[in-house]
């Protein structure tokens, strides 16, 4: 799509600071009022290659809004933009003891099919979990904010460990709604 | 010489007229059909005056079907010829709706394809042929109410459901005649009716228990918009399976060791009946005896009620919570009950007690889901002004492919905003491969095996290179209708393949239109002629939609020569469209589409601009008032 608009970057789009702290409000906001334009529903009546093209533009807001809304996914762009690649981000070095309570809080989780009460527990990993991520993110702002890319990306893997650690609790948590 | 149409810059020259669209609510245990008429949704009554159609189809006479009370009232006499529940059965294949049809009594054919059928004394008969016949009712009934056919339909579904069984819904409607403009999600349509009534702001929680499917979603309302943050539920759990486990407990308390069919079904209206009474006495009494002579009569008492239902009602909880972390919410403002099965005392305890929030009932349970559809039917049509109600909504179930060691890769996880697109790419793994298969599944399990197969292609013409050489890019595209196209394209050659997704449990396209020859005679309308009209009416649509942007904006956004080259487009057009060369209007139509893409792209940068300057002046009204 030749548009002006494709080539924006996220944070441009919804008229933002290039910075991690956002202002969910306002970019909610924000993403709201461009979709009552440009979503394909307003163009129902429409002819067919317009609503081709809100179907294009509104895919396009709406990945910028889940990039920027997403604080993993929002960290990551922002390397990104800061011309770092994917493969540089994950080829950073890991601090062992982050590794350890890692390995310790996934065996936590293995076990928790063999326990008597494994909702309350569960809920209360996902607590802990959900408290390291945030963590590491008010690290990775700190880090980013002084330029030090090297120590946010570092961030930035932690806070995917952690994610994907948070994603496997899901998968339990659906096994035992199944059971 | 043809007489020229002269109109009004920015008017079109056909006169506006209403269409005629209605919401659907196709349940399990009963349907309804709304419409808006004066800016007013309400669910259309029969003859006899009642809104519900209960959702059964009875094939005992070969001459046709019978739908609603009169069928339900055979249930008993003729059990195997009485489909009840049939959405428990869209879009599934044989092997997974065995468990559910034994406990209905239901005699399953056997069909090649894989999908459910029903043996019945009128011959085999599928989920989507007894859908479709309740469909065909409602339709009717909206025809006669609204003295016209029905240009468009909203059908609901449960949120949960994947592509199979939407695809089987939209099949049943094709058959039954009915456009469909959209299916949307009951919980949605549900918020949709409470919202626009009340005028509520913030985030809401709809709890939507039906008689076979439970649902749960947050969304956040804000001016008109409604942004669906997370779904989720349950496809096989209803107030069918309360009546299920009052069944099994009279089955096992007076030891009835085996029962016919017909003292089944007969159990199953009892339990019912007791389920229902329950919900307002504090005993019941079932019947038995008259069921099963001898048995005797058995007393339920609500608190033993509650105990059976209990593990069924905690099972709802859990998806709640799971819910409201996919939604990356703390607490909700309101709920809404939705669904005959919320009637329930302890279901509306246990909710209210979950959410910390008395849920809100004021709309009929049973009304509101298809009184939502027949607003967002009105919206789709094109009958209401601009700016009023959007609702974003969002993917209920994980779109993913099959990676190497049969794992799943999620491409777009669920709850993702649709439309979306997203890209990932994939390379080779071994030396010189030159196809790569792709098999796009659907679902949250780990392993493809786990999954719902939806499609299978192939991408050929990789050019052999070392094993990890080769990128290939993979687009998962998701419309606003959460249709799924799928392509791959090998980027160093450019080698590309693609697949629009129609799952495997669904019907052929070949196999609609053979039902809708044998079974509805206005399907064999000249084919030409309704190629004509079709091409028509989209010359029509890009005509009148010109007219207007173009008396809007065509002063500021284009020069003279491009408003000018934009009008003899048109003129073009509109003189073919007044003959019948079929062929000429489509190639005008597309050309002039083309042409006027870089008009309507400068307008949605206009838009966007527009939106946002909108923003600002809110925000600062804001910081004023504050």
């Amino acid at each position: 799509m030749p548009s002006r608009n494709f080539s924006q970057n996220y944070f441009e789009l919804f008229d933002l600071p290039v910075q991690f702290a956002v202002d969910t409000a306002v970019l909610g906001r924000r993403y709201r009022q461009l979709q009552q334009e440009l979503h394909p529903d307003r163009y129902a009546a429409a002819a067919a290659h317009e609503q081709r093209m809100a179907v294009q533009y509104s895919a396009f807001v709406n990945e910028a809004y889940a990039t920027l809304r997403t604080p993993l996914k929002r960290a990551l762009y922002l390397l990104e933009l800061s011309g770092m690649t994917q493969q540089e981000v994950s080829r950073q070095q890991l601090d062992g003891g982050f590794l350890i309570e890692q390995m310790e809080l996934r065996e936590k989780l293995e076990t928790l099919h063999d326990l008597v009460d494994p909702d309350t527990v569960l809920d209360h990993l996902v607590t802990e979990i959900s408290g390291d991520i945030g963590t590491h993110q008010a690290e990775f702002a700190a880090a980013f904010e002084q330029s030090e890319l090297q120590a946010a990306a570092s961030a930035c893997v932690k806070m995917q460990y952690l994610e994907k650690l948070l994603l496997e609790a899901e998968q339990i948590e659906s096994e035992l709604m199944e059971r | 010489m043809a007489l020229m149409q002269i109109a009004e810059p920015g008017q079109s020259p056909v006169p506006h007229q209403e269409k005629r669209a209605v919401g659907i609510d196709l349940g399990t245990t009963n349907s309804l059909v709304a419409t808006v008429r004066g800016g007013r949704a309400d669910v259309l009554p029969d003859a006899d005056g009642s809104v519900m159609l209960p959702s059964v189809v009875n094939y005992s006479d070969t001459s046709g079907a019978l739908v609603g009370a009169r069928a339900l009232a055979m249930a008993s006499e003729h059990p195997e010829d009485t489909l009840v529940s049939v959405k428990r059965f869209m879009g599934r294949g044989r092997a997974d709706a065995q468990r559910d049809a034994q406990r209905s009594h239901y005699r399953l054919g056997d069909s090649e394809s894989g999908m459910v059928s029903f043996v019945t004394s009128s011959g085999d008969v599928s989920p989507v042929q007894a859908s479709a016949e309740i469909l065909a009712v409602l339709r009717e009934r909206a025809r006669e109410t609204l003295g016209g056919d029905i240009d468009g339909a909203v059908i609901t579904v449960p949120a949960y459901f994947d592509e199979a069984q939407r695809q089987a819904t939209k099949d049943a409607a094709t058959l039954a005649g009915l456009r469909v403009l959209r299916l949307l999600n009951e919980p949605t349509a549900a918020a949709v009716a409470y919202g626009l009534d009340a005028g509520e702001e913030g985030v809401i929680a709809v709890y939507d228990l039906g008689g076979g499917t439970f649902d749960i979603s947050i969304l956040r309302l804000h001016r008109g918009v409604f942004e669906v943050l997370a779904t989720g539920g349950d496809t096989a759990l209803g107030g069918d399976d309360f009546d299920a486990a009052i069944v099994a407990w009279v089955v096992d308390e007076l030891n009835l060791a085996s029962l016919r069919p017909g003292q089944h079904r007969g159990l199953q209206a009892a339990a019912r009946h007791a389920k229902e009474r329950l919900s307002g006495a504090e005993s019941a009494v079932l019947p038995v005896d008259k069921i099963v002579p001898g048995a005797g009569d058995l007393t339920l008492t609500r608190e033993g009620f509650e105990a059976l239902i209990q593990p069924l009602v905690k099972r709802t909880l859990r998806a709640c919570r799971r819910c409201l972390r996919d939604a990356q919410v703390e607490e909700v403002d309101d709920v809404v009950m939705v669904g005959g099965s919320t009637r329930v005392p302890l279901v509306r305890e246990v909710v209210a007690d979950f959410f910390q929030r008395e849920p809100l009932t004021d709309i009929d349970p049973d009304k509101v889901v298809a009184i939502g559809a027949a607003i967002q039917a009105d919206i789709l049509a094109g009958n209401r002004p601009e700016g009023d109600l959007l609702l974003l909504d969002v993917i209920p179930l994980s779109l993913g492919l099959e990676t190497m060691g049969g794992l799943v890769e999620k491409i777009v996880p669920r709850n993702t905003t649709i439309p979306v697109a997203r890209a990932q790419e994939f390379t080779t793994f071994k030396d010189g491969q030159t196809a790569l298969a792709l098999h796009i599944v659907q679902g949250e399990r780990e392993l493809a095996a786990d999954s719902r197969s939806l499609a299978r292609f192939e991408l050929r013409g990789i050019p052999p290179m070392v094993a990890g050489a080769a990128r290939i890019k993979v687009v998962f595209e998701v419309d606003a209708d959460g249709l799924l196209h799928v392509s791959a394209r090998e980027e160093t050659t450019g080698a590309q393949s693609s697949v629009t997704v129609k799952p495997s449990f669904g019907l052929s396209d070949e196999q609609i239109t053979d039902m809708l020859q044998s079974s509805f005679s206005h399907a064999q309308e000249d084919k030409q002629a309704r190629q004509l009209a079709e091409q028509r009416l989209d010359a029509q649509q890009l005509l009148e939609g010109l007219d207007a942007a173009l008396a809007d904006d065509a002063a500021e956004l284009l020069s003279q020569a491009e408003c000018e080259a934009l009008h003899q487009k048109m003129r073009e057009l509109r003189e073919a469209a007044a003959g019948d060369d079929v062929e000429q209007i489509r190639r005008l139509t597309e050309s002039l589409g083309r042409a006027s893409e870089a008009f309507a792209a400068r307008r949605m940068d206009k838009s966007i601009k527009q939106a946002l300057a909108g923003v600002s002046l809110e925000e600062l009204d804001k910081e004023i008032s504050e």
